[in-house]
């Protein structure tokens, strides 16, 4: 995949470039908001990283330009660095459209996991299959693949691991899978939520793919290793 | 309040001036009613004297008193007073009455004088006796005359001791209403939290204290501005700060991932450590800059239940690499609070509880509402006190050490990890800028701890 790192601290930055490099990715550096606008409107990437405090064109407005671009910078996700934790600032940067927020400093494998799922994120949107590991879902045909092999999911239970890898390392609350399940009719519970993720744990761990149960609030489905 | 009492001054000052007035008024008016009143008397005296001096007879070269008894008996007798006369010649040989009875000195017509043991008052007067004049001296003892001045002393005294009394009371209690709107003005400043640096609103002041209220304000004015800068400075530097840790931290992990002489990793990772700890002090420094008293916050409405929703991915991969397990009770927690401010209260109890507790420690993260001295959430009723607590079951804090971990600073001695010892300081000071309290108790089963901010009803 092909990243604009767009951050003036050049130890940062060339840290950055070098942790994303080994994960295997191209990835551009600029220090200056107006060469990023520029790059972003001739090439073409799939992910911008973007420092929030450059020094002129701010990060705000790069992230404007960017969106306000052809096609609104298109799928292209944008994860937006900030050495200020105002919630003003987070929330300003998510709505001009930024995909995910990150506080300085932060954990390596933090920054390189948010970087993979929003990728798969922008990869999967409009493409109909979702993979997983071992495991590929075909949202079209609406059909499962555990190794190849066809995996029988029931509605429900295809509609709670959606939800799950929609957000993969990430916490789901059971509020949230109830809310993103219950356009199927009658209410749930939270108990029959807890039915749902178990079957999916008996049909999915003997492939490695664990669910972990945070106690009192909900599901997360680890990255596949 | 402690210190002098403006009433009490305001009464010592007052109470001298008044009793001397009030002396003097007396005096004013006392003699100008006793010198008519006197006159009075001593006339009567004269009038028996003149009567006694017709008594007189003069014979050749003798002069003779003859008074019957019953008029003597009638000249003597007073209902109050004895009275006393004595009648000498020209030549001023006693001719009757009673001898010794003092004279006025000089030319004076009556005087005070003693006599018998007793004070009298005696006029002189000059009466003819043939061609020449005799002098019939009357005194009188001085009962009527101080039964009258005591009674004109008290009627122009009982007047002017009302006078002072009331003056007296419309002093203390006027005072005390004329205070009132200082009392209101210390009322409106004592009800102010401790980070309320707005100007009084002087509308309400009495002229004569609005030079005080515009001396406060210009005073709470710089102070706020002083506390402004100083927090704009610790945000501005915390916040500098973050940017080099992250590069910082970046190339240490980056240096760890590669493969590397066992003595290198060891240091590496030394600096990997003090780098994640560095970036946390830099935080804790924030933190606790904005829960100072003074600090310019931004008080909304927070539920605690979605802040530790919002932090709980964090905290649970935080607790994964930790191997412990974290989980969550949460119920609806109203608050009105900074929501930075209780995040990092709330972020620095689970990260506490993360690194104090052993690898498997089980960590519970609750909030909700519940009435003072119960231990349980209260989430069927809608009233109860909002709460955040984080509960362990690790090594808890010793009971003798609970006050001291408030400290900044401090930690038990003993404790394993690197902490800055700043954690559990800067929850209490976000506790107390949002009126909550903090409590350091066991966890379930009398093992572990359990902290506790519970905040004010309402």
């Amino acid at each position: 995949m092909r990243l604009l790192i767009v951050e003036d601290d050049a130890p940062l930055a060339s840290g950055l470039q070098r942790i994303l490099e080994a994960e295997g990715h191209a990835v551009d550096v600029t220090a200056r908001g107006e060469e990023a606008v520029l790059a972003a409107s001739q090439e073409k990437f799939d992910l911008v990283i973007l420092d929030i405090g450059l020094p002129q064109m701010d990060g705000f407005e790069v992230l404007r330009r960017l969106r306000a671009g052809p096609g609104g910078g298109g799928p292209m996700p944008v994860l937006v660095l900030t050495a200020r934790d105002a919630v003003d600032d987070r929330v300003r940067g998510l709505d001009l459209g930024a995909d995910d927020y990150m506080v300085k400093p932060f954990a390596m494998p933090e920054l390189t996991a948010r970087v993979r799922a929003l990728l798969r994120r922008s990869q999967a949107h409009g493409g109909p299959r979702i993979a997983h590991g071992p495991l590929q879902l075909d949202t079209v045909a609406r059909r499962a693949f555990l190794r190849n092999e066809p995996l029988e999911l029931a509605a429900r239970e295809w509609a709670v691991l959606e939800v799950l890898l929609a957000r993969v390392e990430k916490i789901v609350s059971k509020e949230a899978i109830i809310q993103a399940v219950a356009g199927w009719g009658d209410e749930l519970s939270p108990n029959a939520i807890e039915v749902y993720v178990s079957r999916l744990r008996s049909k999915l761990e003997p492939a490695g793919i664990k669910i972990r149960t945070v106690r009192g609030f909900g599901y997360m489905l680890e990255e596949y290793k | 309040m402690a210190g002098r009492s403006l009433r009490a001054h305001l009464l010592r000052m007052l109470l001298p001036p008044i009793a001397a007035a009030l002396a003097l008024g007396a005096l004013v008016s006392y003699f100008p009613t006793t010198e008519p009143a006197t006159h009075a008397y001593d006339q009567a005296l004269v009038d028996i004297g003149l009567a006694l001096g017709s008594h007189v007879r003069v014979m050749q070269t003798e002069y003779r008193f003859e008074l019957p008894a019953a008029v003597e008996q009638v000249l003597r007798t007073d209902r109050f007073d004895s009275i006393y006369y004595r009648v000498m010649s020209p030549a001023g040989m006693e001719i009757a009455g009673d001898p010794g009875l003092p004279a006025p000195p000089g030319d004076a017509v009556a005087h005070d004088a003693q006599y018998n043991g007793a004070k009298v008052r005696v006029v002189s007067v000059q009466s003819p006796c043939g061609r020449s004049t005799c002098t019939v001296l009357v005194g009188e003892t001085m009962v009527k005359r101080e039964r009258l001045a005591r009674e004109l002393l008290l009627q122009s005294i009982f007047p002017e001791l009302f006078i002072a009394i009331a003056t007296l009371l419309i002093v203390w209690f006027g005072v005390k209403r004329g205070l009132r709107p200082l009392a209101r003005l210390s009322d409106e400043i004592k009800s102010r939290s401790a980070g309320d640096l707005r100007p009084i609103d002087a509308a309400g002041a009495p002229e004569e204290t609005q030079p005080l209220v515009s001396a406060l304000n210009g005073l709470l004015t710089e102070v706020s501005a002083a506390s402004r800068n100083q927090q704009r400075f610790l945000a501005d530097a915390a916040h500098q700060l973050r940017t080099p840790l992250a590069g910082l931290r970046a190339h240490a992990e980056l240096a760890l991932a590669q493969p590397l002489p066992e003595a290198s990793r060891a240091q590496v990772e030394q600096v990997h450590q003090a780098t994640i700890r560095t970036a946390r002090l830099a935080n804790q420094l924030l933190a606790l800059a904005r829960a100072e008293p003074g600090a310019r916050s931004t008080t909304s409405l927070v539920d605690l239940k979605s802040l530790a929703e919002g932090e709980a991915d964090a905290w649970v991969h935080q607790a994964l690499a930790r191997d412990a397990d974290l989980g969550f009770e949460l119920a609806h927690a109203p608050v009105d609070g900074d929501a930075f401010l209780l995040r990092e209260a709330l972020a620095n109890l689970v990260h506490n509880a993360l690194e104090y507790s052993p690898r498997g420690a089980r960590i519970t993260v609750r909030t909700g509402r519940r009435h003072e001295g119960s231990a349980a959430p209260d989430s069927a009723r809608q009233g109860g006190s909002a709460f955040l607590e984080v509960e362990d079951d690790g090594p808890g804090i010793p009971a003798a050490e609970r006050a001291r971990v408030l400290e900044r600073f401090y930690r038990v001695p003993g404790t394993p990890g690197t902490g800055s010892g700043l954690g559990l300081a800067i929850v209490r000071e976000i506790a107390a800028s949002h009126g909550a309290t903090l409590a350091i108790n066991e966890g379930m089963g009398a093992r572990g701890c359990r902290v506790a901010i519970t905040f004010p009803h309402g």
